[in-house]
């Protein structure tokens, strides 16, 4: 079992955020199944300031959650120097078999935090309360994906055992182990490409044509596609070196941080962008999201294109 | 212009302050509502201005369900619909009395012109022009009420609720502020005033007097 200061804060922050989402999944099943908007009743007030109440416990433990992630992977990338063979969190990640599927669960739950906020918000904003039933609902799921993810993250630290030998990043992202990963990783960089700046492209046209729905489904592929190509291409270039494709390394100090940067920028730009399609802003406040999408986007492209065309006016040639 | 539908309010849990009362308000009206300390009197007002929520029942104001509004609302509503004088004034003591009046048009971002215009507008109206810069700690009795109608005013509310207005006067600044409610009655404001002070009660120009007891109206 691990136990480092960041791990017990990462611990105790989570079983508080547990016990206060638990209260509120309480009052948010009775809000699901006893709120009436038109009843004048004692119950109908109490559930009216109960929702009050419990959007705000919620929103703050999502409002923490959100930048916890970053506290996560930091904590991550620290504990793989007394973990032997991990030379960062990509080691910690694979050394039990829950890492994998809770940094997806994490990413994903990001996602969904960051949505309720934004639920919750349009909801705070309109005098009929048109998302309050739609807001308790997400939080009701989401309550269960909090759950999953404080069990798994608390199973896989105390799961973690530091006498044993784990694989190295460059194992575990290798082009020729024969796993999904070794797949992606070595798929030609210039279908890799191609598809990457063809989405953006795309994107560029659905944001100036207005199109939010398509500029939304198109944000989820440039996600998936950005990602693919960070770890399969683009990071090669950053790190200097043909073999190396792990997402963790940029992560620390030799890179210049530059992991968090580029996984804020993208996280930030596509979540704008999904965001725009899934709920129904006004003409003004769908712009205004619509613009931080695409300017989060672009930095993200700009910053992986740096090191691509800055390697090559440097060496003359391309990885 | 005013309905209160089916209203209870209880406190505490067991305190129970207004039991099922219906009344209604129309526009441009002047009514007093008398009873002793207790009676329910200023909770009917609080549910008026959406200071508070009723137990049961709901309060329309210009066919808004007002008691249904979230918090954030009402203060929206409270601000542009209604100017509330109370029994203490709520004043800030260590501001100015211009600064006071002033408050209520903070959130709204106006231009310096339309707030020297509203401010001197509801100065001269009040007679408290001379006390512009003047803190309000250092006004008496008397002055601080007007200031406390002026800012009541400021937002130029349809509704004016005035709680125990003359509690703290005498007689002569009570027949004063009588005189300035018959000014605000003749511009056609809605006025709704919590007393059990006699003098209201025998004025040519109240439309109604309805009697607050035991959490009832009569």
């Amino acid at each position: 079992m691990l136990l480092t200061p960041e791990i017990l804060t990462l611990d105790i922050l989570n079983i508080l955020f547990l016990l206060f989402a638990t209260v509120a999944f309480y009052f948010s099943m009775r809000i699901l199944f006893l709120y009436n908007a038109d009843a004048t009743t004692p119950l109908q007030y109490r559930l009216e300031k109960q929702s009050y109440l419990v959007a705000t416990i919620i929103k703050f433990i999502f409002a923490i959650k959100i930048p916890l992630f970053i506290f996560f992977i930091f904590t991550l990338d620290k504990i793989s120097t007394v973990l032997p063979g991990a030379m960062c969190g990509a080691g910690v990640v694979n050394a039990t078999e829950y890492g994998t599927p809770l940094l997806i669960l994490k990413i994903l739950n990001l996602y969904l935090f960051g949505y309720w906020i934004v639920l919750n918000g349009e909801d705070m904003k309109s005098q009929e309360r048109k998302y309050l039933r739609l807001k308790f609902f997400v939080f009701v799921v989401a309550y269960f994906l909090l759950l999953i993810e404080i069990v798994s993250q608390i199973v896989m630290f105390s799961s973690i055992d530091v006498k044993s030998v784990v694989d190295c990043c460059g194992a575990i992202f290798s082009t020729t182990n024969g796993s999904y990963i070794a797949e992606i990783l070595g798929a030609k960089p210039l279908y890799l490409l191609t598809t990457f700046y063809g989405v953006f492209s795309v994107m560029f046209i659905a944001y100036f044509t207005n199109n939010r729905y398509l500029y939304s489904l198109l944000n989820l592929l440039y996600l998936i596609i950005a990602l693919v190509t960070l770890i399969a291409f683009f990071g090669t270039y950053i790190y200097e070196l043909p073999t190396h494709h792990c997402p963790f390394c940029l992560l620390q100090r030799d890179y210049g941080y530059v992991g968090y940067f580029l996984y804020i920028t993208l996280f930030i730009g596509t979540f704008y962008g999904l965001i725009v399609g899934l709920v129904e802003f006004n003409k003004k406040e769908c712009k205004r999201k619509l613009g931080i999408s695409m300017v989060f986007d672009t930095l993200y492209l700009i910053i992986v294109s740096y090191y691509l065309l800055a390697y090559y006016v440097k060496n003359g040639v391309f990885l | 212009m005013i309905k209160l539908l089916n209203i209870s309010k209880i406190y505490n849990g067991d305190v129970k302050a207004l039991k099922d009362i219906n009344l209604e308000f129309g526009e441009g009206e002047f009514i007093v509502l008398k009873g002793v300390s207790g009676s329910g009197k200023s909770t009917i007002l609080s549910l008026i201005a959406g200071l508070l929520k009723p137990t049961t029942g709901e309060v329309i104001v210009d066919n808004k369900r007002i008691s249904k509004l979230p918090d954030h609302f009402c203060s929206e509503f409270r601000r542009d619909n209604i100017g509330f004088i109370f029994q203490r004034y709520n004043l800030i003591p260590t501001l100015s009395v211009r600064d006071n009046i002033l408050l209520p048009l903070l959130p709204k971002n106006l231009d310096r012109d339309t707030l020297e215009k509203k401010l001197q507008h509801v100065l001269s109206a009040f007679n408290i022009k001379h006390k512009e810069q003047s803190l309000v700690k250092n006004l008496s009795g008397g002055e601080q009420q007007r200031v406390a109608i002026a800012r009541a005013n400021i937002n130029t509310p349809k509704i004016i609720l005035a709680d125990e207005p003359t509690a703290n006067l005498d007689e002569k600044l009570s027949l004063d502020f009588i005189e300035i409610v018959r000014g605000l009655k003749s511009s056609n404001k809605t006025i709704i005033l919590a007393t059990h002070d006699p003098l209201f009660f025998d004025l040519d120009f109240v439309d109604r007097i309805i009697e607050v007891k035991d959490g009832q109206c009569y």
